[in-house]
C-alpha cells in the first residue's frame, strides 16, 4: 500500500483495484448465492461489512486470480474484467459482471504520484459495492446450479502465462444492461456493470 | 523242612553246627600232628576219631531222623486233620448233589409236561397251519381280487394324474393372483403407512387438544375479566340513562335541522340556477365575440375582395398591354411554367458553359504552370548559354596562351636547337613537341563541341520561346472567352446551386452524424454485452476455474452413472433370461416390480428397510408409552397431592393447588445445586407469611408446608 496520505502511485493504485475485485468478487458470490451463505465469515473493510470466503479452494484461486490481475493493471495491460456466472445445467451464461478498465499508461513513464488520496477513492469503492449488493433486488433469481469463472480482457501483444488460457467472451444472448458507478483512482478507471439474462416474463 | 516251625528242632541244629564248627579245628591239628607220629596210631586214632564221628553222626541222624518222625507225626495230623476235613466238605458235597438231584428231578418233571403241553400245542399248531393255509389261500383269492382293483386304481391313478396336472395350473394361476395379491398387499400396507401417518397427526392433534386446553384455562381468566368489564359496563349504563334525559331533547333539534335542510336545499338549487346563468352569460358573451370578429373579417374580406378586384382588372390591363393571352390564372400559370422551362433551358446552357469556363480555367491554370515552368527553364538555358559564353571566352583565352606558350616553347626550342647538337635531344624534344600539339589539338577539339552545345542551346532557348508565346496566347484567348461567357445572372444562380449544395451536403452530414451516433451507441451497447476488437484485444481466464472444474466434475458424475446404467441394464437383462429360472418363486414378485423399475432393491437394502421402520415404530410407540405415562403420572400426582407441577424453566418448578382461589396463585420453588429445594417469592408466597415462618424456618419440612397450605385452601373453599 501507498503510505503517503495525499498521493498514489501506479503501484498502489494497481492494489487498490484488485483489492477492490477481490472485495467484489466476494461479494457477488455472496449475494448471488454461488456458494452457500454458510462458508462467507463477516469481516469489516472500507468502513462497511463484507463477506468474505472460507472456502479454501476458492480462495487459493482468488488469490491466484488477483495476484496476476494486479500485475497486468501494474503494467497497464488490462481492459477489461469480467465475472461471468454460467448455469451448470444448460451451459447457459446468466449473469456478466463487467468492470472495464481505463489504464492512464502516462503513469508508467512519470513515477511522481497523482494528487488524490485514498481515503476518498475508497469512499468511491464503496459505493460501487454497496450498488453491487442493491442490484440483487433486480436481478433475475438463479434457480439452477451455476457456477462462475473470471475473464480478463488484456492487450493482444500480452504473453499468456501458465495456468491461464484464451477463452471466448462469454457473451449472453438476449441480455439487459446495466450500468453502475465507477471509481477512479486517478490511474485506472473502473467502469461496472452488470448484465443479465432477459427472462420471458421481462 | 521249615527250620522256624519247630524251635525244638532248631535249638538242636544249632547247637550242632557249634558243635561242628567247635570241633574242626582240632581234628586238623591232630591231622598234622599225626602225619609226623606213626601211622597206626594215627590209624587207630583216626578210627576212634571216625567212630566218635560216627556215633556223632548217627546221634544226629538219629537226632534228625527224630525230628523227620516228629515232623511226620506232625504232618500225618495235620493230613488226618485235612482228610477229615475233605471229607466233611465232600459230605457236605454230596447232601448238596442229592439236593440238586432231586431238584432236577423236579425240572424233568416239569419238563416232561411242558413236552406234553408242547405236543399239544404243536398239534393245535397244525391245526392252525391247516387253518393258515386255508386263510392263505383266501388271501391269494383276495390278492387276485385286489391285483384287478389293483388295475383299476391305477386306471384312476392316471385320470387322478391328469386332474392334478389341471390342479397344478390351477395353483399357478393362483399363484400368480397371490403374487398380485402380493402387489396389492404391499399397497394396502402403503395405505397403512399413510394411516399411521395419519394416526401420528391424531396423536399431534391430541397434543394440541391438551394446550387447547391449558389455553382454555387462560380462556377462563379472561372471562373473568370480562366480568369485570361486565360492571364497567353497568356503570356505564347509568351514566348513558343521564344522556337518554339529553336525547330526549333531540326530536326538536331534528325538526330545526329538517327545516335548515329543506332552506339549504332550496338555496342549493338557487345557487345551482345562478351558475346555469351565469354559463349562459357566459356563452352568449362569446358568441357576441365572435360575431363581431367574424364581422371585422367580413369587412376586411370585403376590403380584400376590392383589392383583388382592381389587381384582376390591373391584370386584365397586362394582358391587353402585353398581347399575351392572360386572362385567367391557368393562363399565367401556364405561362410561368413556359418560362420555367425556357429558365431550366437557359440553366442547363449556362451549366454547360459553366463547366467550360470551368475546365478553360483548369486549363489556363495548367498552362500558366506550364508557362512558369517554360520560363523557369528558358531562364536556366540562358544561364547555362552565359556560362557557355563565359567558358568559351575563357577557353578562347587559354587558346591563345596557349598558343602564346607554344610560340614561346617554339622559339626556345628553336634556340636549344640552334645552339645544341641537333643529334642528342631531337628525339626527346620532337616527342613533347607531338605531344604538346596532341593537347592543342585536343582542347581544339573540345573547343568546338563546346560551340556546338552552345549554339544547339540557343536554338532550345529560341524553341521554348516561341511555345512560350504561343501558350500565352492560347491562354489570353480563353481568358477571354471565358469572361465573355461569365455574366452576372450565371454567378448569381452558381451561387444558387452551390448554396443548394450546401445544403444538401450539410443534411447528410447531419444524417451521416446521426447514423454515426447510433453506431456508436450500438458499439457501446456491443461493448456493453462484453465484445470486443480481436485484433487489439485478447480474452484469458485461468485454467482451472470453478467453472470447468465444476463441469469436469458433473463430466465424471454422469460418466459415472452411465457406467452404473449400463451396468444394471446388462444386470436386468442377464436377470429377464436366466434369472427367471433361478429365482423361479422367490424373486417372481420382486422381477415384476424389478422390470418396471430396472432395479430390484437388494436384499439388504430391504432388510435394513424393514428393520428402520420397526424400529421407528418402536421409538414412536415408546413415546407415545412415555407420553401417556406421563400424563397419567402428572394427573395421578395432581389428584393425590392436590398440586399441579410444571417446570417452568430448568431448575424451576410450579405448583398449582387443586384449591386455589385463583388461576394465578402458585408457589415456586428452585432446586439448588445439592438438590435442596427452596421456596421463591411470588404474589401468593407473600399470604403465606406465618405459614412459611413455621413450617419452613422452624420445622423445616416442605411436604408439611405443602399439606397445611392445602388444608387451609380447602377450609377456605368449604367455608364459602
Amino acid at each position: 500500500m501507498t503510505s503517503t496520505l495525499k498521493g498514489i502511485t501506479l503501484k498502489g493504485s494497481a492494489e487498490l483495484v484488485a483489492e477492490f475485485f477481490s472485495f467484489g468478487i466476494n461479494s457477488i458470490l455472496y449475494q448471488r448465492g454461488i456458494y452457500p451463505p454458510e462458508t462467507f465469515t463477516r469481516i469489516t473493510h472500507y468502513d462497511m461489512s463484507l463477506q468474505l470466503t472460507t472456502d479454501p479452494k476458492l480462495k487459493n484461486y482468488l488469490t491466484n486470480v488477483v495476484c496476476q490481475l494486479k500485475e497486468w493493471l501494474f503494467e497497464c495491460t488490462v481492459q477489461k474484467f469480467v465475472l461471468v456466472i454460467t448455469c451448470l445445467e444448460t451451459n447457459e451464461v446468466l449473469e456478466r459482471w463487467q468492470f472495464d478498465i481505463e489504464c492512464d499508461k502516462s503513469a508508467k513513464e512519470t513515477s511522481a504520484p497523482r494528487e488524490k488520496s485514498i481515503k476518498t477513492i475508497q469512499d468511491e469503492i464503496r459505493s460501487v459495492i454497496r450498488q453491487i449488493t442493491a442490484t440483487v433486488t433486480f436481478l433475475p433469481l438463479l434457480e439452477t446450479p451455476c457456477a462462475f469463472d473470471l475473464l480478463v480482457y488484456t492487450d493482444k501483444d500480452l504473453m499468456v502465462p501458465d495456468k491461464w488460457e484464451e477463452s471466448g467472451p462469454q457473451i449472453i444472448d438476449q441480455s439487459e444492461e446495466v450500468r453502475l458507478r465507477s471509481f477512479t483512482t486517478s490511474i485506472h478507471k473502473v467502469n461496472s456493470m452488470v448484465a443479465y439474462k432477459r427472462t420471458d416474463s421481462a | 523242612m521249615d527250620l522256624e516251625d519247630d524251635t525244638s528242632v532248631l535249638t538242636t541244629l544249632k547247637s550242632f553246627n557249634s558243635f561242628i564248627s567247635r570241633t574242626e579245628p582240632p581234628q586238623r591239628l591232630s591231622e598234622s600232628s599225626a602225619g609226623n607220629g606213626n601211622l597206626q596210631s594215627q590209624y587207630k586214632r583216626s578210627m576212634e576219631l571216625f567212630e566218635a564221628a560216627e556215633r556223632v553222626h548217627s546221634k544226629n541222624r538219629y537226632l534228625q531222623l527224630d525230628g523227620e518222625k516228629k515232623q511226620m507225626e506232625l504232618s500225618h495230623k495235620r493230613a488226618r486233620f485235612e482228610l477229615e476235613k475233605a471229607a466233611s466238605d465232600s459230605a457236605r458235597d454230596f447232601e448238596h448233589e442229592v439236593d440238586r438231584n432231586q431238584d432236577l428231578l423236579g425240572r424233568i418233571k416239569k419238563l416232561e409236561d411242558r413236552e406234553t403241553d408242547a405236543a399239544k400245542k404243536l398239534s393245535e399248531q397244525v391245526e392252525a397251519n391247516r387253518a393258515l393255509r386255508k386263510n392263505l389261500e383266501g388271501l391269494n383269492r383276495k390278492l387276485e381280487e385286489r391285483d384287478t382293483r389293483l388295475n383299476t386304481a391305477s386306471q384312476t391313478i392316471i385320470t387322478l394324474k391328469d386332474e392334478i396336472r389341471e390342479l397344478k395350473q390351477r395353483i399357478q394361476n393362483q399363484d400368480s393372483t397371490i403374487s398380485s395379491q402380493t402387489l396389492e398387499n404391499q399397497e394396502v400396507q402403503e395405505q397403512l403407512d399413510l394411516q399411521r401417518r395419519k394416526y401420528q397427526e391424531v396423536s399431534q392433534l391430541c397434543q394440541n387438544l391438551q394446550a387447547a386446553q391449558s389455553s382454555c384455562s387462560e380462556h377462563i381468566i379472561k372471562i373473568k375479566e370480562l366480568e369485570r368489564r361486565l360492571t364497567l359496563q353497568e356503570q356505564d349504563i347509568a351514566i348513558v340513562k343521564t344522556v337518554k334525559s339529553e336525547v330526549a331533547k333531540v326530536p326538536d333539534l331534528e325538526k330545526d335541522v329538517k327545516r335548515l335542510r329543506e332552506d339549504n336545499a332550496f338555496l342549493r338549487e338557487s345557487r345551482e340556477n345562478c351558475s346555469l346563468l351565469k354559463e349562459e352569460v357566459e356563452g352568449l358573451r362569446r358568441k357576441l365575440e365572435r360575431m363581431e370578429k367574424k364581422k371585422e373579417e367580413l369587412v376586411n374580406m370585403e376590403l380584400e375582395k376590392e383589392r383583388l378586384a382592381e389587381k384582376l382588372k390591373a391584370w386584365e390591363n397586362l394582358g391587353q398591354s402585353t398581347g399575351l393571352n392572360i386572362r385567367k390564372p391557368e393562363d399565367l400559370s401556364r405561362e410561368v411554367i413556359q418560362i420555367q422551362q425556357r429558365e431550366i433551358a437557359l440553366k442547363e446552357q449556362n451549366y454547360t458553359l459553366n463547366s467550360r469556363v470551368r475546365s478553360a480555367e483548369r486549363l489556363r491554370s495548367e498552362f500558366r504552370e506550364e508557362s512558369s515552368q517554360q520560363r523557369g527553364k528558358t531562364l536556366e538555358e540562358q544561364k547555362k548559354r552565359e556560362m557557355q559564353d563565359s567558358l568559351v571566352r575563357r577557353l578562347q583565352k587559354r587558346v591563345l596562351l596557349l598558343t602564346k606558350e607554344r610560340d614561346g616553347m617554339r622559339a626556345i626550342l628553336e634556340s636549344y636547337d640552334s645552339e645544341l647538337a641537333p643529334t642528342e635531344y631531337s628525339p626527346q624534344l620532337s616527342r613533347r613537341l607531338r605531344e604538346a600539339e596532341d593537347v592543342l589539338q585536343k582542347t581544339q577539339n573540345h573547343n568546338a563541341e563546346m560551340e556546338v552545345q552552345l549554339t544547339k542551346a540557343q536554338d532550345d532557348t529560341g524553341t521554348l520561346k516561341l511555345q512560350l508565346q504561343t501558350l500565352e496566347l492560347e491562354s489570353l484567348k480563353k481568358h477571354q472567352a471565358s469572361a465573355a461567357d461569365s455574366n452576372s445572372s450565371v454567378t448569381k444562380e452558381e451561387v444558387g446551386i452551390l448554396r443548394q449544395k450546401i445544403e444538401d451536403l450539410e443534411s447528410e452530414r447531419q444524417r451521416l452524424e446521426e447514423q454515426n451516433n447510433i453506431l456508436e451507441m450500438r458499439l457501446e451497447r456491443h461493448n456493453l454485452q462484453g465484445d470486443y476488437d480481436p485484433v487489439k484485444t485478447q480474452v484469458l481466464h485461468f485454467k482451472m476455474n470453478p467453472t470447468t472444474v465444476a463441469k469436469q466434475q458433473r463430466q465424471q458424475d454422469v460418466d459415472a452413472l452411465r457406467e452404473e446404467v449400463t451396468c444394471l441394464r446388462d444386470l436386468v437383462r442377464s436377470l429377464q433370461d436366466g434369472g427367471a429360472a433361478a429365482h423361479s418363486k422367490a424373486d417372481s414378485s420382486l422381477h415384476a416390480s424389478g422390470l418396471g423399475l430396472s432395479l430390484p432393491p437388494s436384499k439388504e437394502v430391504l432388510d435394513l428397510r424393514k428393520q428402520m421402520e420397526s424400529s421407528e415404530l418402536r421409538n414412536q410407540r415408546l413415546k407415545e408409552v412415555f407420553q401417556r405415562k406421563i400424563q397419567e403420572f402428572r394427573t395421578v400426582c395432581y389428584v393425590l397431592t392436590g398440586y399441579q407441577i410444571d417446570i417452568t424453566t430448568e431448575n424451576q418448578y410450579r405448583l398449582a393447588s387443586v384449591y386455589a382461589e385463583h388461576m394465578d396463585d402458585s408457589l415456586l420453588f428452585k432446586k439448588g445445586s445439592n438438590g435442596s429445594m427452596q421456596l421463591m417469592e411470588t404474589e401468593f408466597s407473600k399470604t403465606l407469611g406465618e405459614m412459611v415462618a413455621l413450617h419452613l424456618h422452624h420445622q423445616k419440612s416442605m411436604p408439611a408446608f405443602l399439606s397445611a397450605v392445602t388444608l387451609d385452601l380447602f377450609s377456605r373453599q368449604t367455608t364459602i
